[in-house]
């Protein structure tokens, strides 16, 4: 699985000052750390770059490109920032992100057809957050079909179908499911497009120390159906040994409790049922609680 | 061809709860079928409680067709719980309300006497909540539970903040829990999880927060109705539990039942009717004709 390295986030304080003040080493080190744990992109999240968008984000993409040759995800909602960033990339950026929005459609899509790039898009369109399988379906195949024709191929196209918490109350485990099912038929429906998830918002509002086994577990769930890629953490030390294949015990598990095999979890070590009883939790077959490791 | 009506059974089991001792006690929960669904396989060997309220001070927000009924015991809990018996309740719910640091701050102690002077009055069951202060109850809860001690009452609300130190109490005098969140699924089984470390599951009553009508009822409704079929239809261990819906006092906070009796009434009743229907067990009222009411529409005649 292709992994952009969330690091570089606007949300982190620590980000925020380097970039208001250009500390080049803050955003280097982080960047380095990234390519040196194995992500494949670098996403840069700067968010809506109100103040100097132009300049702010030509200075980001530089100071990185200086650090790392990997490739760049220019991540805000800013069109005049998106497009410096796109211009400033040495290699072929990832546009991140677009949507079937008007305003999206309008400013973001034809970036994308201009600098040649790859572009995700997401399945919100101006109604919102489509809520089911179906609805998301039929609003990513209407997007996809609109970039088509500005002469944007399927196979430079990464759906997003967009990760909720799985802690929202009643509802978020019934989002995990439709997520996994979405990425199940989605290259039945659009054959040749790419995907990827902003995948640690599955563990939004979850307590800290218990984030990484969601987002280490739901990556195994979706991956096995499919997932091209995703923004996530790639510090993440026991994340990035089951992206690279050296659990393969810990992914067996997962994919037999995925199909409902009975396991019996009395022979298992204690991180062998943590992931069991994590991934019951995702496929919705046990209600969430933040306890779910206790019960 | 006959036709035959297809008939859903389930795997899950509601525990049955007993609450109170001998002839003074109740049961509740023990449904293998989802509420109403007579038709589907399995029984409810313990149709819905009523119980109403008593507080331990004069009402002072309550609409005078609320207070008629009790008119001349409104200022004595012992008496206006006796009262609440010879109208037909199948339990007392006493509310200590009084020692809320925000209404009377009145002590443990004191509340833990009356506690204990109405169990011993009455010939039905007895339910008892704090006033709703975690840091309060913690306090208030365990004297009452020693005060109590044995009786196997059911006491609440046990909350995520004061679990721990009320639990114990209530442990070690035998008593049942009224496990309480506010209106949260997975709150409420994380609360029940936990609380299950060391308290039994088998003395657990599910509180997930009552609200009235139109005033947010649908939320309680959804949450009940998700916590019933998730224990019946999927079995899940800590949602298996009968459920409490502590309702009257939302009922008659609202404008709508103070503005007359028949309004009021039907505020309260439509609520409860709507609550059973979502899977409640038990319902607290506050006036004796919506339980008359409600039993009417629900009983088979």
């Amino acid at each position: 699985m292709v992994i952009i390295g969330e690091n570089i986030h606007v949300i982190a304080q620590a980000v925020s000052t380097a970039i208001r003040e250009k500390d080049a080493k803050v955003i280097q080190d982080l960047a380095k750390a990234q390519a040196e744990a194995g992500a494949d992109y670098i996403d840069l999240n700067v968010g809506p770059m109100k103040k100097d968008p132009e300049e702010n984000m030509q200075w980001l993409v530089s100071t990185v490109q200086e650090v790392t040759d990997l490739l760049l995800s220019i991540d805000t909602m800013n069109p005049v920032a998106m497009e410096a960033g796109l211009k400033a990339c040495q290699k072929r950026p990832l546009l991140n992100s677009a949507s079937g929005k008007t305003d999206s459609k309008e400013q973001m899509l034809p970036l994308a057809q201009k600098y040649n790039c790859d572009v995700v898009i997401s399945v919100m369109t101006d109604k919102g957050m489509p809520p089911d399988v179906d609805s998301k379906i039929e609003s990513i195949m209407d997007t996809v079909a609109y970039a088509n024709e500005l002469g944007i191929p399927n196979e430079d196209i990464w759906v997003d179908p967009i990760i909720l918490p799985v802690s929202t109350a009643g509802e978020g485990q019934r989002f995990a499911v439709a997520c996994l099912e979405f990425i199940k038929i989605l290259e039945d429906v659009l054959p040749g497009i790419k995907s990827t998830v902003g995948l640690s918002n599955v563990s939004n509002g979850v307590p800290n120390e218990l984030r990484p086994l969601l987002n280490r577990t739901y990556m195994i769930m979706l991956d096995r159906n499919g997932l091209y890629s995703a923004i996530a953490d790639p510090l993440d030390k026991e994340f990035m040994d089951l992206v690279k294949g050296k659990m393969p015990e810990i992914v067996e598990l997962v994919y037999k409790t995925m199909d409902g095999e009975d396991i019996d979890l009395s022979p298992l070590s204690q991180k062998e049922v943590e992931y069991v009883k994590t991934a019951k939790v995702l496929t919705g077959e046990n209600l969430y609680s933040d306890a779910w490791l206790e019960s | 061809m006959e036709y035959k009506a297809p008939a859903e059974s389930y795997t899950g089991v509601v525990r049955e709860i007993t609450i109170g001792k001998g002839k003074k006690s109740l049961k509740i929960g023990g449904e293998n079928i989802l509420p109403f669904h007579f038709f589907d396989q399995g029984s409810n060997p313990n149709p819905v409680k009523f119980a109403l309220e008593v507080l331990d001070m004069e009402p002072q927000d309550w609409p005078e067709h609320l207070i008629q009924p009790f008119r001349d015991v409104i200022d004595d809990p012992v008496k206006w719980a006796k009262k609440c018996e010879e109208l037909g309740a199948d339990a007392v719910f006493l509310r200590l309300v009084s020692t809320d640091p925000a209404v009377k701050d009145s002590s443990a102690d004191e509340a833990a006497a009356l506690a204990k002077k109405v169990a011993e009055a009455i010939n039905i069951p007895l339910i008892i909540y704090g006033s709703g202060d975690d840091k309060k109850d913690a306090e208030v809860l365990p004297k009452v539970a020693e005060a109590c001690d044995d009786m196997n009452l059911l006491i609440g609300p046990v909350q995520k903040e004061n679990y721990e130190i009320v639990g114990r109490a209530l442990l070690d005098h035998g008593h049942n829990a009224s496990a309480l969140s506010p209106l949260d699924i997975n709150l409420l089984k994380e609360l029940n999880v936990k609380l299950c470390k060391f308290f039994p599951a088998e003395k657990i009553v599910i509180d997930p927060e009552s609200a009235a009508l139109g005033y947010g009822m649908e939320y309680s409704f959804s949450l009940m109705e998700r916590v019933k079929q998730i224990g019946i239809i999927t079995k899940d261990n800590m949602t298996m539990m009968p459920i409490i819906a502590d309702l009257g006092g939302e009922c008659w906070k609202t404008k709508q039942a103070k503005e007359n009796k028949e309004q009021g009434l039907l505020w309260e009743g439509i609520t409860a009717l709507s609550l059973l229907l979502a899977g409640a067990d038990i319902l607290i009222l506050r006036h004796p004709d919506t339980v008359s009411l409600v039993k009417e529409t629900t009983e088979v005649k």
